[in-house]
């Protein structure tokens, strides 16, 4: 890989990097999204998955000027694991949740 | 990529192909990055899934005379969202791991994953409209 002054793309990365970073902040801003709807559900759902929102977004930082492709497959983990957890929190709510049909309601008979 | 689909990647040969049979190479970073970027387009649709399946669960009015009727149709798209996001981590790996070898990338199989549970939960859904309809 070629050296490239700091601060600067290396050629014909510049664009694809940004697509990139601005993938991070959208999957980023659609986490806190679906935590703050969560909130109305489980608030300790919803600000947890809030919380875990904040290191995606921080994973934009990880893309350098020049990435030489990806450095860590830990923030691509992070990203995996936090939707299955909001998943499964999800799931929890779903069967757990006051209403018609719930468990909660089966098992107290109401 | 350091370690995006295992294994230490072997050094290029001067004109890019791999040093030696077998071994892998860095591919152009425009094409991890884009790898990159479909991954984390499959993780938003999981998320999308899930906030779908949470919301039919908790905001939709009930079906009457099927009591489980918002459940039946939430929990498997919630599921669904959290296989989506495994499946797009594996296959993310896989093709990084065929772009250093530089073989062709593997067919995915999201795609009919998600149509076919998707026309699934849309005939489940009939079903319930149609049940609580009829009753």
């Amino acid at each position: 890989m070629s050296t490239v002054p700091p601060g600067q793309d290396e050629p014909g990365i510049g664009e694809p990097a940004n697509r990139t970073r601005l993938a991070w902040t959208r999957t980023a801003i659609a986490l806190a999204a679906l935590g703050a709807a969560m909130l109305r559900a489980s608030v300790v759902a919803g600000v947890i998955v809030i919380a875990l929102s904040i290191p995606v977004w921080a994973a934009v930082r990880r893309i350098g000027p020049a990435p030489d492709a990806l450095s860590s497959l830990a923030a691509l983990r992070l990203v995996t694991a936090t939707v299955v957890l909001v998943a499964a929190a999800a799931l929890v709510i779903a069967f757990l949740g006051h209403g018609p049909g719930s468990l909660s309601e089966l098992l107290h008979g109401r | 990529m350091t370690d995006a689909g295992r294994g230490e990647p072997a050094r290029a040969g001067p004109d890019g192909a791999p040093a030696h049979e077998g071994a892998e190479s860095e591919p152009d970073p425009r094409f991890t990055l884009a790898n990159e970027r479909t991954f984390l387009a499959w993780s938003r649709t999981a998320l999308a899934l899930v906030a779908a399946g949470l919301g039919i669960v908790q905001l939709l009015p009930p079906f009457h005379g099927v009591p489980f009727g918002r459940r039946v149709l939430g929990v498997p798209l919630i599921i669904l969202g959290a296989v989506i996001a495994v499946a797009a981590f594996w296959e993310m790996t896989r093709n990084q791991r065929a772009m250093r070898r530089g073989q062709p990338l593997p067919r995915s199989i999201i795609p009919r994953l998600l149509a076919g549970t998707i026309a699934g939960i849309a005939a489940l859904a009939a079903a319930v409209v149609l049940l609580s309809a009829a009753r």
